[in-house]
């Protein structure tokens, strides 16, 4: 997938909701330092526990 | 007692005072509305100020006191908290147009404690829209202005309350933490702020920043009056998801400044780009540790250097989870700046969260083997004074994600974690405004942190500092 439409995947989650053409550059600036964090943490956390967090309350635990 | 001798008590003295009806809940009150009346055009620290509300309840709580029914050390004590926390017939905003004129039916959790104590609320402080930011310019109703000089911030999001307590109005102020909300403006502010261990104070009824890091915590002049105004409103409550059972909370009666063989650990690593003026004043704080009979261990947390990305991605996804509905529905509404967050939150897909949460599980479980080898982690509380006003966000430490995450891995782990953290005052710069040192504990630790923060203050007097307004 090119880089552009990547961008245009994301900016599609905005549900439709639009800004200026300032407040975009910012907002796909800031989702490009995402996704090359996301990319950094993945290799961080590479090879951790996902975490599963069980949703009964505590006192239904013996 | 003169109105302004009245302002300069802390906490403890006011309290034992009121007691002891040498002075009246109605005094303190007073005198604290006009303080606040002379300041605010100065500070805008305040966004609703209750005065009639609290002159009343003041008149009541002195009639309770009088027939020998004191509530504790908070009953007739005028406090004031975030305008996060829902507050029954009170208009609540979170600093936002979207709620400008809300006012709530019920009281959030920590209201109620306050009211049970006999707690005075005066006022509800000035933050970043909904605490999205770090600078308490992010506001609807203006920026708060720092006490210590007004060309500067005060921190964010919880300024006002930081701004206030710095400013003399109150002794004491509730505000909420996400990332670094509490320390940062306390640092900034000269004042002494405290976040408990997740889940210790319950976040029923106030507004939500990021869900898995939102914490209540607390401003005052002292450790001791920390502790004092912490006890009334710990403990469980049901009705907070996150909420830790736990006895009866007891800090204040349980405070001790000896802390020989306590084992402070300092992680230089992370200390590049602090001010030289800071860096000084920490190394001074150190010694004081030193000379209480302290260990100063050298550590390295690799870790720790994803922990602002991972603390920013995780509040910015929830942020957006929480504020979807009015993001599509009133994104013009919002702060330009929080809108535009929110909107880049609404692009982290729940793939790449999930992925963001296991970093943070890999970073939690490094600290727990670090916290086998130490008590207390102390740093810098941030690593520059307040920045003037007219930098805008640069430097505040919102650019968390653009900037050397140095420093803002050390302010940002303890939320995104769950500990226990407290920052005091350690000195003044050369432009005269206050810098802090925070000290971060294990899970539950609460007590070693207070403890800690205590022998700090017994040994020096910065916290005693006050701004020259």
């Amino acid at each position: 997938m090119k880089d552009t439409d990547k961008i245009a995947h994301r900016l599609a989650l905005l549900e439709g909701v639009s800004f200026s053409p300032e407040d975009l550059e910012s907002i796909v600036k800031e989702i490009e330092d995402n996704e090359r964090i996301v990319a950094e943490l993945e290799e961080f956390s590479h090879g951790t526990p996902w975490i599963s967090l069980q949703a009964q309350p505590q006192d239904e635990k013996v | 007692m003169v109105p302004d001798d009245i302002c300069e008590l802390n906490l403890t003295d006011l309290s034992w005072l009121i007691a002891a009806r040498e002075v009246s809940s109605v005094e303190a009150v007073s005198a604290t509305l006009t303080r606040l009346e002379q300041l605010e055009g100065k500070l805008n620290a305040f966004i609703t100020v209750l005065s009639e509300q609290a002159l009343a309840q003041a008149k009541k709580a002195d009639e309770e006191i009088a027939r020998g029914n004191n509530r504790g050390p908070l009953h007739g004590i005028p406090v004031t908290i975030k305008d996060m926390f829902e507050t029954a017939g009170v208009l609540t905003t979170g600093a936002s147009k979207i709620l400008k004129d809300w006012v709530p039916e019920t009281d959030s959790a920590l209201v109620e404690r306050l009211r049970a104590a006999g707690a005075i609320i005066i006022g509800k402080t000035n933050l970043d829209e909904f605490g999205h930011g770090g600078t308490s310019t992010l506001s609807h109703f203006g920026p708060v202005h720092n006490p210590w000089d007004i060309e500067r911030i005060a921190g964010g999001s919880s300024g006002g309350s930081a701004a206030a307590v710095a400013a003399r109005i109150g002794t004491l102020s509730y505000g909420t933490e996400t990332g670094s909300s509490v320390r940062r403006p306390a640092s900034y502010c000269g004042v002494t702020g405290f976040k408990p261990t997740f889940g210790v104070i319950s976040r029923h009824g106030s507004f939500r920043g990021a869900w898995s890091q939102d914490h209540v915590g607390l401003f005052a002049r002292s450790v001791k009056d920390i502790a004092l105004g912490l006890d009334p409103v710990a403990g469980f409550d049901a009705r907070d998801p996150a909420s830790v059972p736990q006895k009866t909370p007891a800090y204040a009666s349980r405070l001790n400044a000896n802390v020989k063989g306590r084992r402070v650990g300092v992680l230089r690593k992370f200390f590049e780009g602090v001010n030289g003026a800071v860096g000084q004043a920490f190394d001074a704080a150190l010694e004081v540790f030193a000379g209480a009979g302290c260990e100063i261990i050298d550590l390295d947390v690799p870790e720790l250097s994803y922990a602002a990305m991972t603390s920013m991605m995780t509040s910015s996804a929830e942020s957006a989870g929480i504020n979807r509905r009015w993001f599509r529905e009133r994104h013009q509404d919002f702060v330009p700046h929080v809108a535009r967050g929110i909107a880049v939150g609404m692009t982290i897909t729940a793939s790449e969260y999930l992925t963001v949460q296991r970093a943070r599980h890999r970073i939690r479980e490094a600290l727990r083997g670090v916290y086998e080898k130490i008590d207390v982690i102390a740093s810098p509380t941030t690593a520059r004074v307040a920045p003037l006003l007219s930098e805008g966000l640069k430097g505040s430490g919102d650019d968390t994600r653009h900037a050397s995450y140095n420093q803002s891995n050390l302010l940002r782990f303890p939320s995104m974690l769950g500990l226990p953290g407290c920052s005091v005052p350690i000195g003044i710069s050369p432009e005269g405004m206050p810098m802090g040192m925070q000290l971060i504990g294990n899970w539950f630790a609460d007590q070693a942190v207070l403890d800690a923060a205590l022998a700090y203050q017994n040994a020096t007097d910065w916290h005693t500092r006050r701004p020259a307004l």
